[in-house]
């Protein structure tokens, strides 16, 4: 069994923080009061949900759990749109869409295929390797959008050389998914590599020092490795596809008015 | 064949054409000829849907430019802007590219054909193997406009396509345009390429006027 963390001990781990504040104002960086309000914001933040998290795991109730997926999803796309520079009132239901869809396929074949807990939506399962594959994918959620719209705007005069030579929108616009999927799955990919060697994955030491076996662990891990790689991919792409509606229009032309 | 009916335009707020028309028939060769910054290469870009207009029509044949025609247009006209962008590594991939594309990809030409394309417009055929990135201004606009002609495109748009070009380039790339199969609207600053329109349009007070050759 995990050896439990009392409030002092908690507490006590605040002090590391007085060794990166004390260079902060050695080198007068200003940076101190930003890191204490993010220390607290992360403090407040996590104790509800560890308050809120509890009751959901009491309760395990199919609709509690699906809603606190929903609202993971709702602020996971909220942060993607803010990031990637693209109007959020545009393109809202579209992306969230897109990482619903990617969320809700690759966390059913882990749970329903592989792991079949019981009850199947059992919230020890769902709620966490959701939250795992929405955090994981957020980075390339924001890159692939990012990339994608940047890509087409920075080469509009090459992009409408393709649509003059005869491309449909379709055709057009795969040069820039391509660049845009490879510069979101290429870390991933480099990570998977190295994994085990170079870093020791959250989830593995995680479920170690909750009490499991290594081995157990690991199977856990590469899941949710492979999950979040196919969730990013899909995301991605449905993103992208999605959005191509209200980003072009009639004429296949990039609406400058989708920026922020 | 082409014509613009009380076309208007504004950029950044700026009325750059005003109830202007213009009418092109087949076999003419058209130059227009006017000050920096007075709408000439944003007027070939609204035939094509390029740019939005502010007011107006275009119809090329028998087609009014609208969202269900203008990939059909596009798809019967070859646009030769003055900087043309190949859009693929090298110089065969971007000949080719058109052909890549659905609605071309059954008319790929002959390997013939392009060396006879190539030879017409005063190019090497080692070009092929060049880096899209290696070569000069000059021999990627007449890249660019082999590339049209590989289409078997009778009508072109061609903005200052003989800006970068030798002589000797310029007068190949004359002889193979100026045919009277093909119809050719075209921005221009040059003498030659003038001299070779039958007709010159000038934008006067946001207006299309004939001018005298």
């Amino acid at each position: 069994m995990i050896v439990e963390m009392d409030i002092i001990s908690t507490v006590s781990m605040y002090a590391l923080l007085l060794i990166p504040i004390g260079i902060f104002i050695w080198l007068q960086m200003g940076l101190v009061k930003e890191t204490i309000l993010s220390a607290l914001r992360m403090t407040v933040q996590l104790f509800l949900v560890g308050l809120y998290l509890k009751y959901v795991f009491q309760l395990n109730n199919g609709f509690v759990n699906l809603g606190w997926v929903i609202i993971m999803m709702v602020a996971a796309n909220s942060s993607v749109l803010g990031k990637s520079g693209l109007k959020r009132k545009l393109f809202f239901w579209r992306t969230l869409i897109g990482i619903s869809v990617s969320t809700f396929i690759v966390s059913g074949w882990f749970v329903l295929v592989a792991i079949r807990p019981d009850p199947f939506y059992d919230a020890r399962y769902m709620v966490p390797i959701i939250g795992m594959i929405l955090g994981n994918c957020q980075r390339s959620n924001v890159l692939s959008l990012e990339r994608f719209y940047s890509g087409i705007r920075n080469n509009e005069q090459e992009f409408m050389t393709y649509l003059m030579l005869g491309a449909t929108l379709s055709e057009a616009i795969r040069p820039y998914l391509r660049t845009a999927l490879k510069s979101c799955v290429n870390p991933s990919i480099a990570t998977m590599a190295t994994m085990g060697i170079v870093s020791l994955p959250g989830m593995m030491t995680g479920q170690i020092l909750g009490g499991a076996m290594p081995m157990a662990a690991i199977k856990y891990q590469i899941g949710i490795m492979l999950c979040i790689f196919a969730a990013m991919v899909i995301a991605a792409v449905v993103n992208i596809l999605l959005s191509l509606r209200v980003a072009f229009d009639e004429y296949q032309r990039l609406r400058p008015n989708i920026f922020q | 064949m082409i014509h613009f009916d009380n076309i208007s335009l504004q950029i950044h707020g700026q009325i750059l054409l005003e109830q202007a028309h213009l009418q092109i028939a087949e076999g003419d060769h058209v130059v227009i000829r006017a000050p920096s910054g007075s709408g000439k290469s944003s007027l070939l870009k609204l035939a094509v849907g390029a740019l939005p207009m502010s007011g107006g029509s275009v119809r090329v044949h028998d087609l009014e430019l609208s969202d269900q025609t203008v990939a059909e247009i596009r798809s019967r006209i070859g646009f030769i802007g003055q900087e043309p962008t190949l859009g693929a590594e090298n110089v065969k991939d971007a000949l080719l590219l058109p052909f890549t594309f659905k609605v071309h990809q059954h008319n790929k030409p002959a390997e013939e054909l392009i060396f006879q394309t190539l030879e017409l417009l005063h190019l090497e055929r080692s070009i092929l193997d060049k880096p899209s990135k290696r070569i000069s201004g000059g021999e990627k606009q007449r890249i660019a406009i082999a590339r049209a002609l590989l289409l078997n495109k009778t009508i072109f748009l061609a903005d200052e396509i003989t800006s970068a070009l030798d002589p000797a380039s310029k007068a190949a790339v004359i002889t193979a345009l100026f045919r009277p199969e093909i119809t050719l609207l075209s921005v221009s600053h040059d003498p030659d390429w003038i001299n070779a329109c039958g007709r010159i349009v000038e934008i006067n007070k946001h207006k299309l006027t004939e001018a005298a050759p």
